[in-house]
């Protein structure tokens, strides 16, 4: 006989992909439960900029499952019912320093526009129309006008929010020790608020997912490590810019890293990714570092990114900084996120490993989960996102 | 004491704005700064971190001993960005 059970599903994790898992899930009509051990939004979705960009996508699958993802973004705003700050009309923009990286990117957006969005390579006299703090010395860029951004920390709130009016319920502060299997299959946790029983088990636990998978009961080996993301975010200004900025050098250190040449640059993961909020600070990073868990910043970063910033908006010299911050990008080896059952462990699923896309590739990867856990298929070709892909 | 009152005065939070967010389960000065901005303005919660412990550990009854202080990060005051890419940041 089956033990009784406390929820349809379980979800590990209250960030941006636990909660909006747990609306798509509780919306549908499945009770969720979602287990947190600090608080929803402790992670890295509070801990980053709010870039919903198409050009900065790796071109072929995950370029579809971005299209995918950001065209529910305008449907969010209605639906969840508070203000994520979403802008779809602010585009997005990459300038090119020289030939050769306008020759790179030149290439990478010929391959992401196959997934049949609009980018195309502009020259500098119009990047500058565009952007007219943009410094006139490059030589064009990439441009994606229906690139957007958001607040990230609203957008999980939010999520949260709505998966609660339609039932969900979020325990906060409940450290999850181990993955509960009967007769091979997962069938709930046990946690520092007692054990809880449930037909699947998510795992949403971000750049974390590898010790909730490692847990007793799973032990499965996830390749998810966290890359540390080191970011600015300076006093409220005026009007600055519209777009998201993002140098030539964050596409090809994603893509192509064998292509550059600077080993400071490449071992930092450093490029400039830079957007104006609402509330009118400017965010700026970024780096992309194997450094475990430390979540201090480094005095190298710090100054790369902020000169950096002022090499294409030579007008921030006077702005202030009033914060740096760090967050951690849950990194696969290949860069794709992992979604989906594990075929060696029935009825616990993955939901993570989204690296720096996972604010974009968040409203659908809620979308995915439910429909594979309630229908057991999902519409979208998701096998470049196959969970059981690394063992 | 009025509802309405500023606590943090950098993002114009009001008391009532932060027991809201406490009542909606921040029990850390940065989990009420994710719920309301508090504490993300210039100041960076010098002056109100204080006082969101102090709603938290009332409204909670938890000690305020106890409530996690918001997490300090770089610069300690505000810096322009010129200075980071001055060679001798003394000219």
């Amino acid at each position: 006989m089956k033990a009784m059970k406390d929820a349809d599903v379980i979800i590990i994790g209250g960030g941006i992909m636990g909660c909006s898992i747990a609306w798509q899930l509780a919306k549908a009509g499945a009770s969720v439960i979602v287990f947190e051990r600090h608080d929803i939004c402790s992670g890295s979705a509070g801990a980053t900029d709010g870039v919903v960009g198409y050009h900065t996508k790796q071109p072929g699958p995950q370029m579809d499952l971005a299209v995918a993802s950001i065209q529910m973004f305008p449907q969010l705003q209605k639906e969840l019912g508070e203000q994520i700050e979403f802008d779809f009309t602010a585009g997005g923009l990459q300038p090119a320093e020289d030939e050769l990286q306008w020759q790179i990117l030149s290439e990478i957006a010929e391959k992401q526009r196959e997934s049949g969005v609009d980018i195309r390579m502009i020259r500098t006299d119009e990047a500058c129309a565009l952007e007219p703090q943009l410094a006139h010395d490059i030589v064009g860029a990439l441009y994606c006008p229906t690139s957007g951004k958001v607040n990230p920390m609203n957008l999980t709130m939010a999520f949260a929010g709505a998966a609660r009016r339609h039932g969900a319920v979020f325990l906060t502060e409940t450290e999850v020790t181990a993955i509960l299997v009967k007769e091979g299959q997962a069938v709930g946790i046990r946690t520092s608020k007692g054990d809880f029983y449930a037909d699947a088990v998510v795992n949403a636990a971000g750049s974390w997912a590898a010790q909730v998978a490692a847990l007793p009961g799973a032990e499965l080996p996830i390749p998810i490590v966290p890359k540390r993301g080191q970011l600015a975010v300076t006093e409220p200004v005026g009007f600055f810019m519209k777009a998201t900025v993002q140098c030539a050098l964050y596409n090809i250190i994603k893509f192509w890293p064998e292509r550059v040449s600077d080993k400071r640059l490449l071992s930092l993961g450093a490029s400039l990714s830079i957007e104006q909020t609402a509330n009118g600070g400017m965010i700026i990073g970024c780096t992309r570092e194997l450094v475990g868990f430390e979540r201090h910043n480094s005095f190298e970063a710090m100054e790369l990114i902020t000169k950096r910033a002022m090499r294409f908006f030579p007008a921030l010299e006077q702005v202030s900084v009033i914060r740096f911050f760090t967050g951690f990008r849950p990194t696969t080896p290949d860069g794709r996120p992992m979604l989906g059952e594990i075929s060696r462990l029935p009825g616990f699923y993955m939901a993570a490993g989204h690296e720096g896309d996972g604010i974009a590739l968040a409203p659908v990867t809620g979308k995915v989960l439910a429909d594979l856990i309630l229908e057991g298929h999902t519409d979208l070709n998701i096998s470049a996102f196959d969970a059981n892909r690394f063992f | 004491m009025n509802d309405d009152i500023l606590i943090c005065r950098c993002q114009e939070v009001t008391r009532q704005e932060i027991i809201d967010a406490i009542h909606e389960g921040a029990v850390t000065v940065d989990g009420v700064k994710r719920r309301t901005r508090a504490g993300m303005g210039l100041c960076q919660g010098k002056t109100c971190g204080r006082l969101v412990a102090r709603l938290i550990a009332e409204e909670t009854g938890r000690p305020l001993s106890e409530i996690e202080p918001q997490y300090a990060r770089m610069p300690v005051r505000p810096i322009e960005i010129g200075i980071f890419s001055r060679e001798d940041p003394e000219a």
